[in-house]
């Protein structure tokens, strides 16, 4: 336990003495990207041990004589805090020659600052072990990540979506806070451990207010709104720590509330499976409607917390029937995803990162042909791509199978379940499609044929603490994909102090699944090596021409002409019209030789379209009423204060 | 194991002559001779000793996009029993990764044809992006329909041995529909009319064919393979499961497999004769009706086991 503090002070001291180094730019960025990222390879350490030895490491201290700070280290926490650990002190890494602003090295200082409080913040989160600790922290983190969206705060957008993500994530703590609170009516207690005692029904409600707080953290659908404005504010790093770790702090959340009630009521299952659905399937179908690459990767972001959370409700509806096997499963490839996701996305953003860097520009059909110049970047981003769009023999592959096998499980179910399963494995099959498409499609516009503007021309690759945590990402992509059995170990660990109680033959069965990926890939490289050493044979002593794109009898091609991201989509788009509407804006053409025209279309979320109708003006026109409450005079609102104290003290 | 090895390599070797069966039975229907049945292998050793010429747009992923693609389908097939034989491969949920792979064979086609900056190859795989994504919808609902029969969930389970005819025996007639779904599915997938016209001179209709344009010489060759080795592999399940026999005699048990997948690829032919290609945007309606078919299937066998 030593070493955690040790590990959060290290990280500290970083972001103190980036304050405090704020004059000189590199020797700042230097020594607090050092200190973050020596500080988080302390945690890891730490983690590893704690993962190894397998023993709840805890610690508690008294604060001001009344509220205990307690933390409470066990597998659940530690298969967190090695994600929060180990994608930090990449992003840390990353962010040396992200953060070139020279002329900003007051906000770079700051930007490093909350950086650390955030990585602190979520340590701490994850390791709370009562009421009053985790919302102190879960206060802390949405903060610190509330400063770090709005660090480019000049431009005007960047201070709206700072705005949104500050009401969001308010309005979830007031969601969480609903929750601690029935939970303290019922047992009097802040301790998480005592939450067993609650009646059924306050059990019910407990979920459900934790549920939505935490999915507003996570990005559930509907409350996934501020996604899409704060990932594009924020600097590439944040975004990749933001997506990365600090949203799957919101499943935690979920997770940790649901092995806290032991109440194992179906109810759970259904809310958290048909959530997983929801998101999952619009998520990645507005993702594919995007043009801004990292407003992109923030809708993936809702789909990939959709898989999660169906490999979860998968988990908890076995657990619910009495499907252990099933249980095991769904939980293990939900946890799963929550790591390789935290992987893939923060490369993926990282990637992003890099081309904003190099081009200035994150518009999607604005670039192309980035791969002959960016070829790390763009290998990198491929086998980002391919991961996450769950094929083999990568990462993502090993969850969505694991969600897969567990779904089957679960068709011996009766009916009403049944049907949720049976929507919950076609809309993975569904989602797995999609995925598949709007990869292609940034794969392909961005880094693929010519490119579309200048921006895209002349890029070069640059910035080698940039590219080293991509490829080490990337490695990892690879690694897991192939050689899953630890990882898959480490998740279904992870999960047995929920209390599924699998037996160690279960677990036999279950590794052999992974055994049988390895084996499946290893056979897979092996016929890629001999079709590549046939081809070197069939290409020997042949020469190669170079000429240009067949353009199918057309002799003057542009690159004008390449299909653009927009068109790629635009079927698929149609097919989705229903909760995907689409808003075009063009000038009419006229006349025999008609002018310049212009294009735009957009397409609209229905839960941001609707956010403004069905929540937010029926809020502002209730509180307008209220006006009058509101008058400026002290002296009824000191009266206010006394009425309050007196009411609170007679009669409740 | 050697068996199934040799048979492995057998269906690899076969899967060109069946293609051409197609164009023999389309050549019928057109009072044509048609081209010879060996015209497939003539194709692909008359590629193979050519050499490529290569777009200046396109980068290494042109050149990875036919072998990673002919790999992920000469895969797939080693995990089919090939006439009720024990598959090379099977593990349970190696469906799974079979479709995964086929998958990752279609992201790089995707990528290749993405690769070389052509207005029409970008369209072509728009289109497979497209309805590949409904394709897979369909096989996940008839293998839930499968799981749900014999609770387990690999195609050595399903199509090797007894397997077939024990899935009839418990389903009965509504399996049926199932081979109607898989038939569509089959066509979908392999880019034949009426969802593709492999035969047409537009390049604005292909799907498949333009987004190979730019592909030349040994790497066209593989992906002609990869292409032959994947309607096999989809040939291979619908023929079991309309064939689900098992006689014990080898030769016998090698002709039925071979005259009931011949069957299939004379269907596909008479298919690509009778009818038209239909219009793209009445395509994804069409393969969305083996989606139905196989959900409706699902439901009645659900009912009526209980």
């Amino acid at each position: 336990m030593h070493l955690f503090f040790l590990s959060i002070f290290v990280v500290f001291a970083g972001g103190i003495s980036a304050i405090l180094l704020n004059r000189h730019f590199t020797l700042m960025k230097s020594v607090g990207a050092t200190f973050i990222s020596s500080g988080c390879l302390i945690g890891l350490y730490f983690t590893s041990i704690q993962l190894f030895l397998d023993v709840p490491a805890d610690f508690s201290a008294n604060y001001l004589d009344h509220f205990i700070i307690a933390f409470h280290i066990d597998a659940l926490s530690s298969f967190f805090l090695i994600l929060i650990f180990g994608i930090s002190m990449l992003a840390a890494i990353y962010s040396f020659h992200y953060m070139n602003q020279a002329e900003k090295s007051l906000a770079t200082s700051v930007n490093y600052f909350f950086f650390s409080i955030l990585i602190i913040s979520m340590a701490l989160v994850v390791a709370a072990a009562n009421m009053i600790t985790f919302m102190f922290s879960w206060e802390i983190m949405s903060i610190s990540s509330f400063f770090l969206v709005i660090h480019s705060h000049h431009a005007v957008e960047n201070r709206k979506a700072g705005y949104l993500y500050f009401v969001f994530s308010h309005v979830g703590a007031m969601f969480i806070l609903t929750a601690f609170g029935i939970m303290y009516s019922f047992t009097g207690s802040l301790n998480f451990g005592e939450m067993v005692l609650l009646t059924d029904t306050a059990k019910i409600a407990v979920f459900v207010f934790a549920f939505i707080g935490f999915g507003s953290k996570a990005g559930v659908f509907p409350f996934h709104v501020w996604l899409p404005h704060a990932h594009p504010a924020a600097p590439s790093h944040i975004s990749a720590v933001m997506s990365g770790i600090m949203i799957k702090i919101g499943i935690y959340g979920i997770l940790r509330i649901y092995a806290l009630l032991g109440f194992h009521a179906l109810l759970f299952g259904e809310i958290v499976l048909i959530a997983g659905m929801v998101s999952g399937i619009l998520g990645v179908v507005y993702a594919l409607g995007q043009h801004d690459l990292k407003r992109f990767l923030a809708y993936s972001s809702v789909e990939n917390i959709g898989i999660i959370l169906i490999g979860i409700g998968i988990g908890m509806i076995g657990v619910s029937s009495g499907k252990p096997m099933m249980a095991l499963l769904g939980f293990t490839g939900g946890m799963m995803h929550v790591l390789n996701h935290a992987v893939f996305k923060s490369l993926l953003f990282m990637g992003a990162g890099m081309v904003q860097h190099r081009t200035g520009t994150l518009t999607m059909d604005m670039l192309g042909g980035l791969l002959k110049k960016m070829k790390i970047t763009g290998s990198t981003l491929l086998i980002g791509s391919l991961a996450i769009s769950g094929l083999p023999p990568f990462n993502g592959f090993v969850s969505e199978f694991l969600i897969y096998c567990g779904g089957f499980e679960g068709t011996g179910l009766d009916r009403m379940t049944l049907i949720s399963i049976i929507l919950a494995i076609v809309s993975l099959a569904v989602i797995g499609g999609l995925a598949l498409a709007s990869f292609t499609k940034v794969f392909g516009v961005v880094f693929q044929g010519e490119a579309r503007s200048s921006q895209a021309e002349n890029v070069d690759e640059k910035g080698l603490t940039m590219l080293i945590p991509m490829l080490a990402l990337a490695g990892v992509c690879i690694f897991i994909g192939v050689f899953p059995r630890m990882f898959v170990i480490m998740a279904a660990n992870s999960m047995s102090s929920l209390g599924i109680g699998f037996s160690p033959d279960m677990l036999g069965q279950f590794i052999q699944l992974s055994g049988n990926i390895t084996m499946a890939s290893a056979i897979f490289f092996a016929f890629i090596l001999a079709a590549l050493a046939a081809r070197i044979i069939f290409y020997r002593g042949k020469t190669i021409t170079r000429s240009c794109t067949w353009g199918c009898g057309f002799t003057q091609p542009t690159v004008k002409m390449q299909y653009t991201g927009t068109s790629y989509a635009a079927s698929i788009l149609d097919f989705f019209s229903m909760v995907a509407p689409r808003h075009e804006d063009h000038s009419r053409v006229e006349n025999c030789f008609p002018g310049r025209s212009v294009y735009h279309s957009r397409i609209n979320d229905v839960a941001e379209l609707y956010m403004d109708a069905v929540v937010v003006r029926p809020v502002l026109a209730l509180f307008a009423r209220l006006r009058w409450i509101q008058h400026g005079d002290i002296h009824l609102y000191i009266g206010y204060i006394l009425l309050a104290i007196i009411i609170l003290l007679f009669f409740v | 194991m050697i068996q199934s090895i040799i048979l492995w390599l057998i269906s690899i070797l076969l899967a060109p002559f069946f293609a051409a069966v197609i164009l023999k039975v389309k050549a019928f229907f057109g009072g044509k001779k048609g081209p010879p049945l060996l015209i497939h292998y003539y194709t692909v050793i008359k590629l193979f000793q050519k050499s490529s010429v290569y777009s200046t747009s396109t980068t290494f992923i042109f050149r990875m996009g036919p072998v990673i693609s002919l790999c992920a389908s000469a895969m797939a097939l080693m995990f089919l029993p090939i006439a009720g034989y024990r598959p090379v491969l099977s593990f349970h949920g190696d469906i799974i990764f079979i479709l995964y792979l086929l998958g990752l064979g279609r992201f790089f086609t995707i990528a290749a044809a993405m690769d070389t900056a052509s207005p029409f190859e970008g369209m072509g795989a728009a289109r497979e992006a497209y309805f590949s994504i409904i394709c897979e919808a369909t096989i996940f609902m008839i293998l839930i329909l499968f799981f749900k029969l014999t609770g387990k969930l690999s195609l050595a389970a399903y199509f090797s041995g007894s397997g077939t005819l024990d899935l009839w025996e418990t389903a009965g007639s509504p399996l049926l529909f199932v081979v109607i779904a898989f038939f569509i599915v089959l066509l979908a997938e392999n880019a034949r009319v009426p969802v593709d016209d492999p035969a047409t001179h537009l390049e604005l209709t292909m799907i498949h064919e333009v987004m190979v344009l730019d592909h030349s010489g040994p790497d066209f060759g593989f992906i002609e393979i990869g292409v032959f080795c994947k309607l096999f592999f989809y040939s291979a399940i619908v023929s079991r499961l309309i064939a689900p026999f098992n006689p014990s005699h080898p030769v016998l048990n090698g002709g039925v497999f071979i005259a009931s997948i011949l069957l299939i690829y004379v269907a596909v032919g008479i298919t690509e004769s009778v009818i038209a290609r239909y219009k793209m945007d009445k395509v994804p309606k069409f393969i969305l009706t083996s989606f139905v078919l196989a959900f409706f299937t699902t439901i009645i066998t659900l009912e009526f086991l209980k």
